[in-house]
């Protein structure tokens, strides 16, 4: 049981490390940054990845968060953090109104569905003047407390990312080991044998559905926080939630870490690529980009985290051959 | 009813014909290897930079373009499917959208770094002109696309149902390893299929390109058009691809002009999903 | 007589000028930063903005005696600075707000630039600039519209280039003159897109237009619109005098295109500037658009005048002529490098208060402006564009409006094509 705390804790000791070993400005807010999509990835990787139902339309409630966070600012002068349990609501609403039709759907379906529910949100949002229209929202330029999260550092937002990570993916883990994730298992394995076991499908996969949106709205919040401006294309825009995917996807879906571990490769590739190609106007730095994810989905599918473990399985094997032998008392050498 | 509405609806007919056109080649791919390809849209996008390589070189137009398009495609679709799809494709569909969407990235950019990102069009007079049937004016370079649109929707449909290799296709698809032992090549079959998508995807990209602008990005929205449009009219049937562009090209241009553009892909949407609700199969797809 | 402090202040005042010689000896280089949209759908206008800047940079660090006329050209590199020259460090914007924060900070703390200047859309200008004033570090915006990027109390985000409620002036006046000339101007359609551009001016024009008794019809469309005839249909319907279009290059290129085939003419066609524009616009329909009407402020001079030049080495550099957003990104980092200079230091407080009294006359820039002055909100007061018009089969626009500018007198009705 302690061995298997070994490496989570390492990682926390190395998360809360890491702002003061890569010290400069713009390495902090990188950080801050894999933090924050990690908590949008680890969100989606509920429903996704363990709940096995792929949502490309989850950015809309990314947009539910970030719209809440910025419209309590803009509409009533009041800290984006109240708007923050306004975005959640209006998050596991659509999530409730549009999972009981969509979630019955297959595979594909469903994820057309949920490109289609985005897209609409999208284009509502897009011709209604209240929350923006085209235009889009802002949050306070300067800071009139510390509750309105407006920080010149990427400290405070680095901080405060970890802790909500940290508590989305204790929620996940707390799932997974409930009875939800006993049903998700065996519903993600074969939906009709576990409904013929009496296992309500339906609601279980209702149910993830929303926790899922309440903590993707929550990263959508603190996202509009952090850079104080949400319009319809960096709110709702679908290229969001295929990042999130991509994110989760190429870390190890379904897995606790996975989405950490995507996050973490993703948002520095990007931005440093972004930093040494970007300013050239070649568009290298999405040829690097694209090329790199189109590797890792051809040769390792399952993420980078699954390569990770078989790896240190692999390691682990030789150890345990080693101690098998040593406890038969075999004499000839390993 | 007004002489105006029906040219909205002749307009919105032949605008769903050319959606159909691009969104053919995708519907077989889904249908028959249940391939989510994000990258479909910059397969369009590549047949359009084609007819304009074309056009630059030799000065010609689509009768050059058109088929150098299709069969560059063609090629690239061969390509695209040993180095990359085959070995996704019997993964999560996650991995497909992981995989297709990088492919999408890397397409795209690459146009990119080599054309730049300058708009591009081809002369307006390279399939000039308007026709003018009873008053109702139709442009010549959109009549084209569309007609095309129904021949290689036939042609498609004939190939599948009629054909020796169109049958071959089918069982694939419907069972691999069957197929197999009926000394069916699964492997050559997806290729052909692919190949085949793409080059009809090429088609599609290559004559649009004789009306419409030709950028990198033009790939993103298209793209989410063909999604729709396959989803709609059912995943792998051709002529529910075919119907399903119709539809909505009509239904974009009648609320374009009733209730206004802006709302147009907000109805279409709405539809959409209403559809999706209550007959999830689509317009023309198996239950 | 106490030595001491006369020593103490004789010590002083030798370090201060042996520090102030070092700092001289160092600041050979002036880094400034330039965050615009290489990639993405505005990719076109951020590379553009590049060619401009780095025609700029040409003029600045070089000798141009033949461009006298404006500020910086005639000596190599920044007389106030001893000579040094000026350094640009390019950053992609990618399209996202956030993305463009992310690298204006890179560019504030990593490359430590001096100053900065972009960001083309609105949006990412927002964020940008905003990350700029909690640094203190200038920012000079040569482009985007949005009438908020103004209003927000900064102190150091200043904007060189003109803004809807100009437009509303300029598009006025001409249209009143129109109508002295015979024209009828009171029924007026505004077309526009969906985005953040199209709807934040359409508002402004349609408001204004409004206050001054003309009847407005709005008909809006998606950006990047796959087909117009709806739109073209509504507007053959209703035969408004005057269209007013408010596009992007594609849905410009795309309306032309839509228009010649549904045999439909405006009696005056105007467009704002943007999609139509663009070289590729004139490029693909601009000889169906003859007598479109245009504002801009660039416009090309004589041969030997100052844009006239510029127009030459813009196309040498990026195989196209100049436009006017191009000419809008360029006079904003004139404008900007001219502080730097007056400053006399690379220091951003000496820099902002440079800005601050920047009074520009209109022989001293390349582009139409009345002048370059900033108003305690950081918009320059003096900015304004003139009426140009596709006019003659050719694929150039020629100003002609005012009188003042004209070169040509404005030639009505629209003619689109033969």
């Amino acid at each position: 049981m302690m061995r298997r705390l070994i490496w989570p804790a390492l990682l926390l000791a190395i998360l809360l490390a890491y702002p003061f070993v890569f010290a400069t400005p713009f390495q902090q807010r990188l950080g801050a940054l894999v933090l924050l999509y990690a908590i949008a990835a680890s969100s989606w990787n509920i429903v996704g990845g363990y709940a096995g139902q792929v949502s490309v339309g989850h950015v809309v409630f990314f947009g539910c968060g970030a719209y809440a966070a910025m419209g309590a600012y803009a509409h009533f002068g009041l800290s984006p953090l109240i708007g923050l349990p306004a975005g959640i609501v209006a998050a596991v609403a659509i999530a409730a109104i549009v999972g009981v039709p969509t979630l019955r759907l297959s595979g594909h379906y469903f994820s057309m569905a949920t490109i289609a529910v985005a897209e609409l949100i999208r284009l509502v949002v897009t011709n209604t003047d209240y929350l923006g229209a085209a235009v889009g929202l802002s949050g306070p330029t300067v800071p009139r407390n510390v509750f309105d999260l407006s920080f010149i550092s990427a400290l405070p937002y680095y901080y405060l990312f970890l802790i909500v990570l940290a508590i989305t993916l204790l929620m996940t883990w707390w799932m997974t080991h409930s009875r939800m994730g006993f049903y998700l298992r065996a519903i993600k394995d074969s939906e009709r044998a576990a409904r013929s076991l009496g296992a309500p499908a339906a609601r279980i996969k209702l149910y993830a559905f929303m926790l899922s949106a309440a903590l993707t709205s929550v990263a959508g919040a603190l996202y509009a926080m952090m850079f104080g401006f949400v319009d319809p294309d960096s709110g709702l825009g679908l290229l969001i939630s295929v990042k999130i995917l991509i994110m989760a996807a190429l870390g190890g879906a379904g897995l606790l870490f996975g989405p950490l571990v995507g996050a973490a490769i993703l948002v520095p590739l990007e931005e440093i690529s972004n930093s040494l190609l970007g300013g050239k106007g070649a568009g290298l730095t999405f040829v690097v980009y694209g090329a790199i994810i189109v590797l890792i989905a051809r040769f390792q599918p399952g993420g980078i985290l699954t390569l990770i473990k078989r790896l240190l399985e692999r390691r682990a094997k030789p150890r345990a051959k080693e101690e098998q032998r040593l406890a038969t008392g075999a004499t000839h050498a390993p | 009813m007004s002489f105006i509405l029906v040219q909205v609806i002749v307009g919105g007919l032949l605008l769903g014909a050319v959606y159909a056109l691009f969104s053919s080649g995708l519907t077989l791919v889904w249908g028959m290897m249940n391939i989510v390809n994000f990258a479909h849209g910059d397969f369009v996008m590549l047949g359009m930079y084609a007819a304009f390589v074309v056009f630059t070189l030799f000065g010609v137009g689509p009768l050059a373009g058109v088929p150098f398009a299709t069969l560059l495609l063609a090629a690239l679709g061969v390509v695209v499917y040993f180095a990359l799809i085959r070995g996704i494709m019997k993964g999560p569909m996650l991995a497909q959208i992981l995989g297709t969407f990088g492919l999408a990235l890397l397409l795209r950019y690459s146009v990119f770094w080599w054309f730049g990102a300058d708009f591009l069009s081809l002369p307006q007079n390279i399939v000039g002109g308007t026709l003018v049937f009873w008053g109702l004016r139709i442009e010549a370079a959109r009549l084209l696309a569309g007609i095309v649109a129904l021949v290689v929707t036939l042609g498609l449909h004939l190939l599948l149902t009629r054909t020796a290799l169109g049958s071959k296709m089918l069982a694939v698809a419907e069972d691999a390893t069957a197929a197999q032992l009926m000394g069916i090549r699964p492997d050559t079959m997806q290729a052909i299929a692919w190949a085949i998508a793409a080059g009809a995807t090429g088609l599609a990209g290559a004559l649009i390109a004789t009306f419409f602008y030709i950028v990198p990005t033009v790939g993103e929205t298209l793209g989410i058009v063909a999604f729709v449009t396959v989803s709609l009219g059912g995943f792998g049937s051709v002529p529910g691809a075919l119907v399903a562009g119709l539809l909505i090209g009509v239904i974009e241009s009648l609320s374009g002009y009733l209730i206004g553009a802006v709302y147009k892909d907000i109805v279409v949407y709405a539809l959409f999903l209403s559809f999706l609700w209550f007959r999830p199969q689509g317009l023309m797809g198996k239950t | 007589m106490k030595f001491g402090p006369l020593l103490k202040l004789a010590c002083a005042a030798a370090a201060t000028v042996a520090l102030a010689g070092a700092a001289h000896a160092e600041d050979k280089v002036v880094k400034i930063g330039a965050v615009f949209p290489m990639t993405g759908n505005a990719a076109s206008a951020g590379i553009h903005a590049k060619y401009a800047i780095e025609v700029a940079l040409d003029i600045i660090n070089n000798a141009h005696p033949e461009l006298a006329a404006l500020p910086l050209a005639k000596n190599a590199g920044l007389a106030g600075l001893g000579g040094a020259k000026v350094e640009v460090v390019f950053a992609d914007n990618q399209g996202s707000p956030a993305t463009g924060q992310n690298q204006a900070l890179r560019l504030i703390t990593e490359e430590k630039v001096v100053a900065l200047t972009g960001a083309y859309q609105s949006g990412i200008t927002l964020t940008t600039s905003a990350i700029a004033e909690r640094y203190g570090i200038p920012y000079v915006n040569g482009e985007s519209v949005a009438s908020n990027l103004t209003e927000r109390g900064f102190k150091w985000f200043f904007r060189t280039t003109p803004i809807a409620t100009d437009f509303v002036r300029v598009y006025y006046d001409f249209l009143t003159d129109m109508k002295a000339q015979g024209a009828k101007i009171d029924n007026v359609a505004l077309v526009h897109d969906n985005t953040e551009y199209g709807t934040s001016v359409a508002n402004t024009i349609a408001a204004g237009f409004k206050d001054k008794g003309l009847n407005i019809n709005d008909i809006s469309y998606v950006s990047n619109a796959t087909d117009v005839q709806s739109q073209v249909l509504q507007l053959k319907e209703k035969k408004p005098d005057v269209v007013l279009m408010i596009s992007y290059t594609s849905d410009a290129i795309l309306f032309a295109k839509t228009m010649q085939a549904q045999d439909y003419k405006p009696p005056l066609l105007l467009a704002d500037d943007a999609g139509y524009s663009d070289p590729a616009f004139l490029k693909a329909v601009g000889k169906s658009s003859q007598g479109v009407f245009n504002r801009s402020a660039w416009s090309v001079g004589p041969p030997g005048s100052p844009s006239a030049i510029i127009a030459d080495m813009y196309k040498k550099k990026s195989g196209d002529e100049m436009d006017d957003t191009a000419g809008r990104e360029m006079e904003g980092f004139f404008v900007l490098v001219d502080a730097i200079d007056r400053a006399g230091s690379t220091e951003p407080a000496k820099i902002q208060a440079a800005l601050k009294a920047t009074d520009l006359k209109p022989e001293q820039l390349m582009m139409g402006y009345r002048g370059v002055k900033f108003d305690d909100k950081g918009q320059n007061i003096l900015a304004s564009a003139v009426i140009i018009q596709l006019q003659d089969d050719g694929e150039t626009y020629l100003t002609v409006w005012p009188k003042p500018n004209a070169v040509k007198a404005p030639v009505l009705p629209y003619k689109g094509w033969q």
